[in-house]
C-alpha cells in the first residue's frame, strides 16, 4: 500500500531530521544545519508565498528569521516533548506575526513575543506523545478527506494568515458560515479536545 | 452553567494557532491558557494542524545564495536576553501581560470609573480595540450595558457572576452587541479582568469631542 510506505518514510524522515536537530545542539554541527535548511527552506517559503505570492523577498526573510531561530535556540528544542515540524511551524507562524508588526501591517503596541511563546508545543507526558504521533497520521490522512470548501477555508486562516471576516468576504460567505465551517473541519480531523 | 462557555470558542483558538487573530484577541487567549491545560492541549492539536497544512505546500525552492548567506552568519548570531529576567513582576500575572505591567496590579495607575469600578488602560490595538483591565470591588456591579463591538473578557483574579452564571479565576467570554448583561462581583474578593472590546467609535470633530467622555462612560 502506498499510502504505508509514504508514512513510514515520513517518520524516518523526522527522526534523521531530528539527528540533525541534536547534532546543532550538542555539537554546534553546520552541516547538519545546511541539511535542516534543505528540508525546511523550501517548505518555510512556500509558507510566506501562501500569504504574500510572488513576495520572494519576503519569504526569504522568513527563511533567515526562522533558521535563525532554530540555531539559537537548538539548545531548547526537546524532541521527546514536541515533534519537530510542528516546533518549525509555530516558528515560522511567529516570524510572520513579527515580521507583520515591524513592517506596521499591525500598528499597535503589543508585543507578540510574550503571547506566542517559541516552546508552545511542549508539555505533554509520554503517553500523551504516542497519541500525539498518532493523531499526527491522522490529521495528515483527514486532511486528504477534507471537503474541498473546508480545507479551503483551513488554507485561508493558516497559510493565507486571513482573519475570520477577511474569509468571509473573499469567499462571499456569511462569518458564521466561515466559523462553522472551521469547526466542522476540525471535527472532521478528529483534533477537537473534550472540554 | 455550561462549563464549556467559559472557554474560547474552537474556532478563535484555530485563528490563535494560525497567527490570524488580532493581537488584543490573541492577549486574551494567552491569558486563558495559563489557566486551562484543556485548551493548550487543544492548541497544541491545532499548531500540528498548521504544520501538517504548510507540509502539504508545494516547496518552494530556496536559493543556494539565500544558503550561504545563512551559514556564513552562525556564528555571529547572539542570542538576545530575554527582557523578563530583569523585571520582578508578580508570577501570578499571566505572561502575556508582563509587558504591560512592570511589578503588580496594585502598582497601576486605576482610574476610578464608578462607586464599584476602577479601570487602567494598558494599550489599543491596530484595529481600534481597547486593552484594559478592570477592577471590580468585592460584591460591586458594573453597570448594565451593551457593547458597540464584541468584548473579549478573561477573569484574572477573583469571580462574578452575571445573568448566564459565575465565572471564576481564568474563564473566558465574548459578549456581543446584542448581549447586555451586569456582572456582580463575588463578595470574598475584589475581581480584575482582562477585556478587550473592540472600539467604540471615537469622534474627533470639536463638538463632538466634548461627547467623548459620556461615550466612555457608558460602556466602562
Amino acid at each position: 500500500m502506498p499510502a504505508m510506505t509514504n508514512r513510514k518514510s515520513n517518520s524516518e524522515k523526522l527522526e534523521l531530521l531530528g539527528n540533525y536537530m541534536l547534532r546543532v545542539a550538542n555539537e554546534r554541527d553546520k552541516s547538519a544545519f545546511a541539511k535542516l535548511f534543505d528540508h525546511y527552506a523550501p517548505q518555510l517559503r512556500a509558507y510566506s508565498l501562501a500569504r504574500e505570492p510572488g513576495a520572494d523577498l519576503v519569504a526569504d526573510e522568513l527563511v533567515q528569521e526562522v533558521m535563525t531561530r532554530v540555531w539559537l535556540k537548538a539548545d531548547k528544542y526537546n524532541a521527546k516533548l514536541s515533534n519537530l515540524n510542528t516546533w518549525i511551524f509555530t516558528l515560522a507562524r511567529n516570524c510572520r506575526i513579527d515580521y507583520l508588526r515591524r513592517n506596521g501591517r499591525y500598528a499597535t503596541e503589543i508585543d507578540p513575543t510574550d503571547i506566542f511563546n517559541d516552546m508552545e508545543d511542549e508539555g505533554p507526558g509520554p503517553f500523551q506523545l504516542v497519541q500525539q504521533s498518532r493523531a499526527e497520521e491522522s490529521i495528515r490522512a483527514g486532511l486528504e478527506q477534507l471537503p474541498r470548501e473546508q480545507s479551503e477555508i483551513l488554507t485561508k486562516v493558516y497559510l493565507e494568515g486571513k482573519s475570520h471576516q477577511q474569509a468571509s468576504e473573499e469567499l462571499s460567505l456569511p462569518l458564521g458560515t466561515v466559523k462553522s465551517r472551521v469547526r466542522l473541519a476540525l471535527k472532521k480531523l478528529e483534533v477537537l479536545v473534550e472540554r | 452553567m455550561e462549563k464549556s462557555s467559559n472557554h474560547p470558542a474552537y474556532e478563535l483558538l484555530a485563528a490563535y494557532s494560525a497567527g490570524s487573530l488580532p493581537l488584543s484577541q490573541a492577549l486574551c487567549i494567552s491569558a486563558h491558557m495559563e489557566h486551562c491545560s484543556d485548551c493548550t492541549r487543544q492548541l497544541q492539536r491545532l499548531n500540528r494542524v498548521g504544520s501538517e497544512l504548510m507540509q502539504q505546500l508545494k516547496p518552494a525552492e530556496a536559493s543556494d545564495s539565500l544558503k550561504a548567506r545563512l551559514l556564513d552568519s552562525l556564528d555571529s548570531l547572539v542570542d538576545e536576553p530575554a527582557e523578563d529576567e530583569v523585571k520582578a513582576v508578580d508570577p501570578s500575572i499571566p505572561r502575556c501581560l508582563h509587558q504591560f505591567i512592570d511589578n503588580s496590579y496594585d502598582k497601576l495607575s486605576w482610574k476610578q470609573v464608578s462607586a464599584d469600578i476602577e479601570t487602567v488602560e494598558l494599550c489599543r490595538d491596530s484595529n481600534g480595540a481597547r486593552v484594559e483591565l478592570l477592577k471590580i470591588k468585592p460584591g460591586g456591579s458594573a453597570n448594565t450595558h451593551t457593547h458597540m463591538g464584541d468584548e473579549y473578557t478573561v477573569i484574572l483574579e477573583g469571580s462574578f457572576s452575571d445573568e448566564s452564571g459565575l465565572y471564576r479565576q481564568g474563564d473566558f467570554m465574548v459578549k456581543g452587541t446584542a448581549d447586555r448583561h451586569t456582572p456582580v462581583a463575588t463578595l470574598d474578593r475584589e475581581c480584575i479582568c482582562l477585556a478587550v472590546t473592540e472600539g467604540p467609535i471615537q469622534f474627533t470633530g470639536f463638538f463632538s469631542r466634548l461627547l467623548n467622555p459620556f461615550i466612555r462612560r457608558s460602556y466602562a
